[in-house]
């Protein structure tokens, strides 16, 4: 009995809530929605656009406010400044190979932006406009940023061929001064700052050809030297391999140069670590831009056929169609599908059993289960009479069970909301997971009036389960658009773990 | 046996593959060591006779001896197999083909001396398949391979460019050395040898060459060949490939520092012509690295292959095994012919009007580009071929449009699920990006010249800049007929759509024609459009700072010009990135805004729908507008009825690819007892008590 206070106490509380929380959005987001598009739009390209500022000076504000943003501002004004000299000194030496060096330095920049928006984006909830959030305002930073870099070094090897026709003299003094400034700085911010989005494209993506030949290196020194197995065998950091590579490359290129006052080398090094920014920034740009263009991760494809398969052989359902699945941020799913199912069939059972498939992988989901010749009379004899609610008991009886009976609960028959007999036939689909075996049967159309009385005969909390029985049309609407994301966003276990006894 | 096993694994060195220890080879490889280095010495000697002897005379020595001796050893009419008919035709296909090639090969050594032909042409044919594979085909074999076909082209390069021994000066000391008269005469001379005598052999008395000649046919053909054909018996194909070739370039490396030195005076043969060669084909640091890169390569690229096909993992057997797919994998090898793709991807070019339009702009300036490059290299230009570089790069701007409007119309796959159709607008957004790029760098190069202008020529400056300009406007005149074309085919469809939909479609088609400029060309074109209007910007602030400056000498016209040029750039591309922007991050499409807003009003209005939640609308790609919603309805309404009523509405509002998922009380049911984990029937349950408490609410109200 306490148990359905607290609950009662709970739920009085919890809508109101939601409803503030909506209205909160809506005074931030709905309010001014094209000058909130724009300032997401424009990404960071153009700061300095009147109208703009002042939104952008919000939102700066918004992200400043936390303390954990100020350590990436403080890492991006020191970047700026090194930029500043590295460019200095590029132009004073007169090197190829210290700009290409250099633009890493920028990459750095824009990772540091980067960040900075991941950490934006945290703050957000979908707007009306950005109904999906704005997750994928991360993998547009993440794609743009790799996308520039590589522009730059398509530049560099431009101005290297041109090089390559004549070369110029390059001076020594500031090479290698800048080189080690270059890497300091870029080895302090790579492991200093925790840059979530660029973490995760660099594991997901596959590997580039720089880490490639450094695990084959590695594999077989570590068949020499077992004890650098441990630090060697991982998978590299690409951006720290890149890092190293550079002034690698810069310090030979610094002793050639010193020794045989080969200018070429500063060329060639150019070229090399050109191709070494491609080689590393390609599988990132392919791995996000094809987030972008709306794909289903081909890592995903094996299990998203996996469920499929199950949901096609479910009971009603004949065909699966129209199924398109992407990701919308770096994770999570998306999609919609169709089916199609037998005339007979229930529909709102097999999209229950369709759902609750494929919930587990894809979170935001739409099923719509289409039906051939639904017009014809056999069907739509009449309105479905008020007994198929009687249903709603299962909900009042799971409410009054009391939780440490809950695995008890998910045995009786009711809960699953299947009316399986003791004598039906052994389920398609079995998991070992009580609950989930489910065989929907589908009665015969004769039937098709009184599908679900069978949970009402059980008798469970029969007085919660009238009171749903017949709801005005304007309670249920007022409910229902009242919790727009309640499936998705009451499953949070922050929300659900108040509940507890 | 596990003693065995086990002393097999540890002494090799190398987990996993076993290889038969080195101490029971050791006589094999000492074996091999000797061949190689009288294989090398031979070489050496080869050269100095062929100093004396014609190529074609030599070649002809070689081989008839080489012939004496083998049919002496191997009785091959005697013994073994009759050769039937065919098989002399491929004896003799081989027999000329081989003859051609120790003919090359003795060619360049005469031009490029013997340890640089030791180290281009000595590669057993392991390392020569190893490489071809890694260079031609896709499935090289792994990183190692690729690396050693790498070491294999530093190595071809160190010896081209660093190395002193300049081959252009050695081809012009021959004069009878050319290599087309060496070829004619060659084949002219294999016919009839002992006729011809027009070719002067500065030979004194050949009785002196048998010695020599000997000497070589045993050392360099038979010797190696017989001890080839042991070693790589005993020790495996590329083991005995890996120490050959160590053996012959480090035996080479060797005999060349000491070739001219008094001590191996003794072993030369023929030490009277030629004491001026003492200086040429020394030992250089060229030489000495390209040796070791070729050393690396060898051992790299002879080494087995590890390969294992790559698949993806499928999951894991009861055992516990790793279960892989190597189905995509034999897919991707399932390639047509070049020339076939190549024909088929240009029907398919020009088929669409875009990329034909890209197409003939794109072949216009990279003709534009080559004759720049060819002139400038004629007339030894650097402001020419540099100009011609920077044209090529904004080529590739071009390829990635070309390539983005070929790719839009391949089918819909599994993995991409709504079609290509969106690659245009990442096309759209990368060349955008590359205009900003391209911007940012002439804004810093004009701040820079601002601060100090340099002095410029004009005097190749305006003709290359009135081409680059006319060329431009011709692909600004096609673009822009592409644009209104583009927009009429636009408003053509929205009246089309209109007429298909009823009286709502008017105001639809009207919408369409009225959008801002630009929005009826795709993002890709647009990118493309926007490519070259800045190449025309450049052109023309060439022209006018060159006219300012030959005119009135104002060196500063030309960065302020650039300047400008940049900010127009930059501001012109914006737009374009705006859009893109909104396309990826599925921005609610603005067009489709207002329409969308009033269906949903609309849908609410529908008979029998409660409410609607999640409404998900966003533009995929030109011409896919999707969307998802779901919709709560009454529990006594045909689900199918609603569904068509709302994908009308919808439709009409320019959602084209709908998926409506309708939800009746019963399924929050369903669900709730479909969903076994404690929080969430908690949750469900919450959800139907928050639907009571409303209810109660209003029935109180």
């Amino acid at each position: 009995m306490v148990a359905v206070d607290v609950i009662n106490f709970q739920d009085s509380d919890t809508p109101l809530h939601r409803k503030k929380q909506e209205t909160d959005t809506y005074v931030l987001w709905s309010g001014p929605p094209w000058t909130l598009t724009e300032q997401g739009t424009i990404h960071p390209f153009r700061k300095t656009h009147k109208s703009f500022l002042g939104k952008f000076v919000q939102e700066f504000n918004l992200v400043a406010s936390d303390r954990r943003s100020w350590k990436i501002l403080l890492f991006g004004v020191m970047n700026v400044i090194c930029t500043a000299c590295l460019l200095m000194w590029c132009n004073s030496t007169n090197s190829m190979a210290l700009t290409a060096y250099t633009y890493l330095t920028i990459f750095d920049l824009f990772s540091l932006i980067t960040c900075l928006m991941s950490s934006w984006v945290t703050m957000k909830k979908p707007s009306q406009l950005f109904s999906f959030g704005f997750e994928r305002f991360e993998v547009l930073a993440v794609f743009a940023s790799t996308v520039l870099v590589q522009l730059g070094a398509l530049f560099i090897l431009k101005e290297s061929v041109e090089r390559f026709v004549e070369q110029p003299e390059v001076h020594t003094g500031r090479l290698l001064v800048g080189t080690f400034v270059a890497l300091f700085f870029n080895l302090l911010t790579l492991l200093s700052v925790k840059n979530k989005p660029f973490v995760y494209v660099s594991e997901a993506a596959s590997t580039s050809w720089l880490q490639e030949h450094v695990a084959d290196l590695s594999r077989s020194l570590c068949g020499i030297v077992p004890a650098l197995s441990s630090f060697l065998l991982p998978r590299m950091n690409p951006f720290v391999l890149i890092n190293l590579a550079g002034a690698f490359a810069l310090g030979i290129t610094y002793m050639l140069i010193e020794i045989n006052n080969y200018n070429a080398v500063d060329t060639a090094s150019a070229v090399a670590i050109a191709l070494m920014t491609f080689g590393t920034m390609y599988p990132m740009s392919v791995y996000s831009g094809k987030v972008l263009l709306q794909t289903t991760p081909s890592h995903v494809i094996g299990q998203l056929d996996k469920l499929l398969r199950e949901v096609s052989t479910l009971d009603g359902v004949l065909e699966v169609r129209n199924e398109h699945f992407w990701t919308v941020g770096f994770g999570s799913l998306a999609g919609s599908v169709h089916v199609r199912i037998r005339r007979d069939a229930n529909e709102q059972m097999v999209l229950a059993h369709v759902t609750n498939r494929l919930h587990t992988l894809v979170s935001t989901l739409t099923v719509q289960i289409f039906k051939d010749d639904w017009t014809r009379p056999s069907l739509v004899s009449g309105v479905l009479p008020a007994a198929t609610l009687s249903a709603s008991d299962y909900g009042g009886a799971s409410g009054f069970l009391p939780p440490a009976s809950s695995k008890q609960a998910e045995e009786l028959d009711p809960l699953t909301s299947t009316p399986t007999k003791p004598s039906s036939p052994p389920p398609e689909f079995a998991f070992n997971t009580p609950g989930k075996n489910i065989q929907p049967v589908v009665l015969p159309s004769t039937h098709q009036h009184r599908p679900y009385n069978l949970g009402g005969g059980l008798g469970v909390g029969a007085g919660l389960g009238m009171g749903a029985r017949l709801p005005s049309v304007q309670g249920y609407r007022t409910s229902f658009s009242a919790a727009p994301h309640r499936y998705g966003s009451n499953l949070l276990p922050s929300q659900t773990s108040q509940y507890r006894p | 046996m596990d003693d065995k096993y086990s002393s097999n694994v540890i002494s090799g060195g190398k987990l996993g593959r076993v290889e038969v220890p080195n101490a029971r080879l050791t006589r094999y490889i000492v074996l091999l060591l000797l061949t190689k280095m009288l294989k090398a010495l031979g070489i050496f000697e080869s050269y100095d006779l062929l100093k004396v002897v014609h190529i074609v005379q030599f070649v002809f020595i070689l081989k008839l001896g080489c012939a004496v001796i083998l049919l002496f050893f191997q009785k091959p009419f005697s013994t073994g197999k009759m050769v039937a008919k065919r098989q002399w035709i491929k004896i003799l296909k081989h027999a000329v083909i081989s003859s051609i090639i120790s003919l090359l090969g003795f060619f360049g050594l005469t031009l490029c001396g013997p340890l640089r032909t030791l180290l281009l042409f000595e590669h057993s044919d392991v390392v020569v398949i190893s490489l071809l594979s890694v260079l031609f085909t896709s499935s090289g074999g792994g990183p190692s391979k690729t690396r050693g076909a790498a070491f294999f082209i530093i190595a071809v390069i160190c010896l081209l460019l660093f190395d002193n021994d300049d081959l252009m000066a050695k081809m012009a000391e021959h004069p009878e050395g050319h290599h087309d008269s060496a070829l004619t005469h060659a084949l002219y001379t294999g016919i009839a040898f002992l006729g011809v005598a027009d070719h002067k052999s500065k030979v004194e008395s050949w009785s002196g060459l048998i010695m020599p000649f000997v000497m070589i046919i045993f050392s360099v053909m038979i010797l190696d060949f017989y001890v080839e054909s042991i070693c790589t018996a005993k020790l495996e194909a590329p083991r005995s490939a890996r120490y050959g070739s160590i053996f012959l370039f480090l035996s080479g490396l060797l005999l060349a520092n000491f070739w001219t030195h008094p001590l191996t005076d003794q072993l030369r043969a023929m030490s009277k012509p030629g004491q001026q060669a003492s200086t040429e084909h020394v030992l250089s640091g060229g030489v000495l690295v390209s040796a070791c890169f070729f050393i690396l390569s060898d051992s790299i690229l002879s080494s087995p292959s590890k390969k294992g096909q790559k698949g993806t993992l499928v999951g894991y057997s009861p055992e516990g095994i790793p279960l892989y797919n190597l189905m995509g994998d034999a897919l991707q090898h399932s390639s047509q012919s070049l020339p076939r793709f190549i024909k088929d991807s240009l029907k398919q070019i020009l088929e669409e009007y875009d990329s034909r339009q890209i197409f003939y702009f794109l072949c216009l300036n990279l003709a534009f580009t080559f004759v720049e490059l060819f002139y400038g290299v004629w007339t030894n230009s650097l402001g020419l071929i540099s100009d011609g570089f920077h044209m090529l790069f904004d080529c590739s701007a071009l390829v990635l449009g070309l390539f983005a409007a070929l790719m839009t119309r391949w089918k819909a796959t599994r993995i991409y699920s709504y079609g290509y159709g969106r690659v245009e607008i990442l096309s759209g957004f990368i060349n955008g990006l590359f205009l900003m790029v391209i911007a940012f760098f002439v804004f810093v190069e004009s701040i820079s010249r601002l601060i100090d202008p340099p002095n410029i020529n004009t005097v190749m400056l305006a003709p290359v800049s009135v081409g680059g300009l006319i060329v431009n406007l011709v692909g600004i005149c096609a673009f822009s007929h592409a644009h209104s074309h583009g927009a009429s085919k636009g408003s053509c469809s929205g009246h089309e759509h209109g007429h298909s939909h009823g009286g709502h479609g008017h105001s639809h088609g009207h919408g369409h024609s009225h959008s801002p400029g630009g929005r009826g060309m795709n993002a890709n074109m647009r990118g493309v459009f926007l490519h070259v209007l800045a190449d025309t910007l450049g052109s023309v602030g060439v022209i006018i700072s060159t006219v300012l400056i030959s005119q009135f000498g104002w060196l500063i016209a030309d960065p302020i010009c650039s300047l400008f040029i940049a900010t127009l750039i930059f501001l012109s591309v914006i737009p374009l990135l705006k859009d893109a922007c909104e396309v990826l991050l599925l921005r609610i499409p603005p067009e489709h805004e207002k329409d969308l807003n009033f269906a949903l009003e609309k849908v609410q209005k529908i008979e029998g729908v409660l409410s609607y939640r999640d409404p998900h609308f966003w533009r995929h790609s030109a011409n896919v507008v999707a969307g998802t919603v779901h919709l709560q309805i009454m529990s006594d309404v045909v689900e199918q009825r609603v569904i068509q009523q709302v994908t009308a509405v919808l439709k009409d509002a320019g959602v084209n690819n709908l998926t409506v998922q309708v939800e009746k009380e019963a399924y929050f049911q369903h669900m709730s007892g479909l969903s076994t984990g404690f929080h969430e029937v908690l949750a469900m349950t919450q959800q139907m008590e928050s639907m009571k408490y409303y209810k109660d609410g209003t029935c109180i109200m």
